[in-house]
């Protein structure tokens, strides 16, 4: 199942988490609209996954240097704050009334592409460490990639676009991923000293783009029951298929 | 032995009565805005997102599958005692209607989650010392945004300082009456480490998702949030590793 070169392995799985985004439209492919709860409990369950796959890469690099690790999730977060700010999609509008909002579509494909491009770090470190720990959080990507998609599609359906080209969207948006995992995986060699760091890095971005994009966008269409319930379950999965799986 | 006992009682007691602390900022404030309530949830949270990740790194040493099982089981007791408390409808002291419901589901759901936190406490003895220390301060630290709640939800009703400072100890009694029966469960049967661990860290992630986190997005920015989240959230872990 593993290709015997690990640079085709991430670039395989890397690509794999990238296309999955296409099945998040396609329950928008009929004539109904899912109802709300359920595009907000996908967005949770993708909240969950990131998360734990945020812990899971915070704990290995806190095994090997607690303090560098922490300078590198300030360090991802500043990093993720200061993109959103410099790109204006810092202040993003959710609410499904406001999807037909002018200039929410330009923003909201930017933002996924920035969100995607850190997910693609995420996955390329992970790599760095273990190619399985990598396969893992690719995998547990993949799946959140597609509950993601489901909220993006919404949005842009409510907007006029066709379900295929939402897809496709979806896709085109997380084309950073597979992309930056290989950029961070060339960098194995050079990253020995700074490992905890990039691992610091990935888990801070995450975590702040979960808590800015994710979360909101999930409690605007979910009861808070129903969101904390999907998060706890998903973050606990990954825990425990690590255990598993790694 | 009972040297001990005494110790995590009043470890537990410490953690009860900084609770109280959260009242004190209505000392100079005369009136609370939103945006202060957001800030302090969204504090309280990154605190004790950080304090159950160290929960679940730790128990995790012992095993990942009966820590993740005792994560459920934190979930699943919040759940029942929430809904235990749904749809009654009580007077609170000088609180009448919404307000007095509002007021005593908050301090209610507070009281119930200090349940799990007692047991975080004794738990962690099990675990050490210095964890527990460290535990104590975690706990004891993100008790005073908890207290903060609590008044914020208490005082704009017509609620007094002392009321605000009283019940915010009283939801947090239950930190010291159970952490002792938690240590010496946790004594008698070491196996069962994990899932106490587990259990707290759930019973937290839980309360986070489902109480704190939804207020802070009501009344801040998803910026704000996610920036003083990080920020508990990493200090949290720095202090865990470096006290």
């Amino acid at each position: 199942m593993t290709p015997a070169e690990p640079v085709l392995t991430v670039l395989l799985f890397g690509s794999l988490a990238a296309v999955l985004a296409a099945l998040g439209a396609l329950p928008f492919a009929g004539s109904r609209r899912p109802a709300a709860a359920w595009i907000g409990g996908a967005n949770a369950l993708a909240s969950g996954l990131m998360l734990g796959a945020g812990h899971l890469l915070l704990g290995r690099g806190l095994e090997h240097a607690a303090f560098g690790t922490v300078a590198g999730a300030a360090l991802g977060v500043l990093y993720a704050h200061t993109i959103k700010r410099c790109t204006g999609t810092h202040v993003v509008d959710r609410r499904p009334e406001q999807a037909t909002a002018d200039g929410l579509g330009y923003k909201l494909l930017l933002e996924s592409m920035l969100h995607s491009a850190a997910e693609g770090v995420a996955i390329g470190v992970a790599m760095v460490v273990e190619i399985r720990l990598g396969i893992f959080v690719a995998l547990a990507l993949a799946v959140h990639n597609i509950g993601e998609a489901m909220a993006l599609t919404d949005t842009l359906r409510r907007r006029g676009i066709s379900a295929g080209e939402a897809a496709g969207l979806c896709v085109g948006t997380n084309v950073p991923q597979p992309l930056l995992a290989l950029a961070v995986f060339a960098l194995a060699p050079v990253l020995d000293i700074m490992l905890p760091a990039a691992l610091g890095f990935a888990a801070g971005a995450l975590t702040f783009l979960v808590l800015t994009e994710l979360l909101p966008a999930s409690y605007q269409r979910a009861r808070g029951a129903l969101v904390a319930l999907v998060v706890s379950v998903a973050a606990g999965a990954v825990l425990l298929l690590e255990d598993f799986l790694v | 032995m009972t040297a001990t006992v005494g110790l995590v009682f009043l470890y537990g007691l410490i953690t009860a009565v900084a609770t109280g602390l959260g009242a004190l900022p209505f000392v100079f404030l005369r009136r609370i805005s939103r945006r202060h309530v957001a800030v302090a949830n969204a504090l309280a949270s990154g605190l004790m997102l950080g304090a159950s990740s160290g929960l679940l790194m730790e128990g995790t040493r012992y095993g990942i599958r009966q820590t993740v099982v005792g994560g459920a089981l934190g979930v699943v007791f919040i759940l029942a005692g929430e809904r235990l408390l749904e749809g009654r409808e009580v007077e609170f002291g000088a609180l009448r209607g919404a307000g007095a419901r509002q007021t005593l589901l908050i301090l209610a759901v507070m009281t119930l989650h200090s349940f799990s936190e007692g047991v975080a406490v004794g738990v962690a003895f099990g675990g050490g010392t210095k964890l527990a220390a460290l535990i104590t301060i975690a706990i004891a630290v993100h008790n005073i945004p908890e207290g903060l709640a609590i008044s914020a939800v208490m005082r704009p009703k017509g609620a007094s300082l002392a009321a605000c400072a009283g019940w915010s100890i009283f939801s947090s009694l239950p930190q010291p009456l159970m952490a002792v029966p938690a240590f010496l469960f946790v004594e008698a049967f070491q196996p069962v480490l994990p899932y106490g661990l587990g259990f707290a860290a759930g019973a937290m992630i839980f309360m986070v998702f489902l109480e704190l986190l939804p207020e802070a997005y009501e009344g801040a920015s998803s910026t704000a949030v996610g920036l003083w989240v990080c920020s508990a959230l990493g200090a949290m872990i720095l202090f865990q590793r470096y006290l």
